[in-house]
């Protein structure tokens, strides 16, 4: 008895701490974003509240809270509403599934930093994210106006088309490590001595386009196509109901896609591998903080990848996108994971 | 007339690893550590160049009117010219030179002692385009723009310039750049920075031949 309610504490700590980090990060991401549009666009970007506009999240948050909030007429208000939750929830959902680092004992009690390990994680994170689907479509269907419907409509195309093929690449790191546990996945890494990234460089290069169509992101993001349809689905919204829109789908998920990308390809809290030799760890000074530094370190320079690269590329047409997704990734993971099955029991052993 | 342009095709190796790719995040993780060019702008603000066509002022008389234009003008329309009051002589030219002549509301009036003076001068600033024809019409260098260009008021009215406006306009004009040289290049070195050197030599002009 004395333990269940020990667990349940640890539990409760767990979600707190991952909501907090997932949506205190998620706004400050905001900020990070704009400072790298406009580095890379050779201007300052937000300076003005806090130091180099450091609170600027903050004062987002309060404008978009006192802004009035508007309803399209003949709109479907259930519907509407239920779409803002079908895009928050799913997205932070994800972060259960995500281990932050090695298991280690806290008051004599072992707690890992997973809020909860299940068996099928990696399954979960993708039907969470198939999830997104749904949000998007019943945003532009009860916004009863033309752009969102036609937004959403691009957007639902894509990502049917991109869950298949995420779902085909990250087959190839599961057949390596034979398990569907994150926290496992990355253990198997840490046997093995092998980061997956060494042996399924494709596989994570489908991976990477596939997040970045999932986020809505530059080459990928037909949905907002600013110049075409303002900005997408979220037209209709007002507020801080406009605000979660671009919240979950380009920060939270954003952040979760690639914690899952470090998990499968870049060995999680692992530190640098050497393939089959072992790993070295060029932040040994910080003892048993190490694990957790290395994690966030990699998630947040693939994050970084993803602004750069949106920063930096024009966008696909529709079909293109589409094209690629049916014509040339899915092949190619599909090849993947042959190459895969002929290569694992050399890393089994 | 249709230009038809030849794009070279991506090469194979250049699909693969995108090479494009590659080439485009060069630039700009090169631009993104670079300092940065921009002013920020309700704290640092540019001066504009001396010739800028923004609000309009009415340079006021202090001895520096273009002569003999300005007497021969003024004795023609039998103008009282008043020392740090405006230059205008009320000859309209200003209006007939407008492409929207009904901003302008211009009335002279005569004094007990015979002597003209302007007494109303009203620029609707919202109908002006700033072409700057008013100021190259007038023959006594009085109506002229400025660098005020942060001109947003809140509302119409205050975008009527009177003519005591526009006389206080141009006297802090004159106060504070009239003797300024009027550059219409940038001085040497700097034009020198940014075109280099002419290095085109032609054949001296002989004149009256």
């Amino acid at each position: 008895m004395h333990s269940f309610w020990v667990d349940l504490l640890v539990a409760l700590i767990k979600m707190l701490v991952i909501l907090g980090v997932a949506l205190g990060v998620g706004a400050f991401l905001t900020w990070v974003e704009r400072k790298v549009a406009a580095h890379i666009q050779r201007r300052p970007g937000p300076m003005v509240v806090g130091w180099h506009g450091l609170l600027q999240p903050i004062a987002d948050g309060l404008k978009l809270m006192t802004k009035e909030d508007l309803f399209p007429r003949y709109g479907d208000k259930f519907l509407y509403h239920l779409a803002i939750l079908l895009a928050l929830v799913p997205a932070v959902l994800v972060f259960s599934v995500v281990p932050f680092g090695p298991e280690f004992e806290l008051f004599g009690y072992k707690v890992r930093p997973i809020l909860s390990d299940v068996n099928v994680g990696i399954l979960l994170v993708f039907a969470f994210g198939s999830m997104a689907v749904y949000a998007i479509a019943l945003a532009g269907w009860a916004s009863n106006s033309k752009y969102p419907l036609i937004a959403s409509m691009r957007k639902a195309g894509v990502l049917v088309s991109y869950e298949v093929v995420i779902t085909f690449a990250v087959m190839g790191p599961l057949i390596l490590a034979g398990t569907l546990s994150t926290y496992e996945i990355v253990e198997r890494q840490i046997e093995q001595k092998l980061w997956y990234i060494w042996l399924q460089p494709v596989a994570f290069v489908v991976y990477m386009f596939a997040v970045l169509a999932e986020m809505g992101r530059v080459p990928f993001d037909v949905q907002e196509a600013e110049a075409e349809l303002v900005t997408g689905f979220t037209v209709e919204y007002g507020g801080m109901k406009f605000g979660l829109f671009p919240l979950v789908e380009w920060y939270v998920e954003g952040i979760t896609l690639s914690a899952i990308a470090v998990v499968l390809f870049f060995g999680g809290w692992s530190p640098l591998n050497v393939p089959f030799v072992g790993f070295v760890d060029p932040l040994f000074f910080l003892g048993g903080l190490s694990p957790f530094v290395w994690f966030v370190l990699k998630t947040a320079l693939l994050f970084g990848f993803i602004l750069w690269l949106h920063w930096t590329l024009p966008r696909y047409r529709i079909d293109q996108i589409t094209q690629t997704a049916w014509k040339v990734m899915l092949p190619l993971t599909l090849a993947n994971i042959v190459f895969t099955a002929l290569i694992a029991p050399l890393v089994w052993r | 007339m249709i230009k038809k342009l030849r794009v070279k095709p991506l090469s194979l190796l250049e699909k693969v690893f995108f090479l494009d790719f590659l080439r485009g995040l060069r630039v700009t993780i090169k631009n993104a550590f670079k300092p940065t060019i921009t002013t920020h702008y309700p704290y640092q603000r540019l001066t504009p160049p001396k010739r800028f066509r923004g609000f309009f002022g009415h340079k006021v008389v202090d001895g520096t009117e273009p002569q003999p234009a300005f007497y021969e003008w003024v004795n023609r329309y039998n103008i009282k010219v008043e020392y740090g009051k405006s230059r205008c002589v009320v000859c309209m030219r200003c209006k007939r030179a407008c492409p929207v002549p009904q901003l302008f509301e211009i009335e002279g009036k005569k004094l007990p002692d015979g002597k003209r003076v302007v007494s109303v001068f009203n620029m609707n600033l919202l109908l002006c385009t700033y072409c700057g024809f008013c100021v190259d019409a007038c023959p006594v260098d009085c109506l002229y723009q400025t660098d005020l260009h942060e001109t947003a008021s809140y509302s119409r009215k205050d975008a009527v310039l009177t003519l005591e406006v526009l006389e206080r306009i141009g006297r802090e004009w004159q106060r504070r750049r009239e003797r300024e040289p009027d550059l219409i290049w940038p001085p040497e070195e700097e034009r020198l920075k940014l075109w280099g050197e002419n290095g085109l030599k032609l054949p001296e002009t002989q004149r009256g031949k």
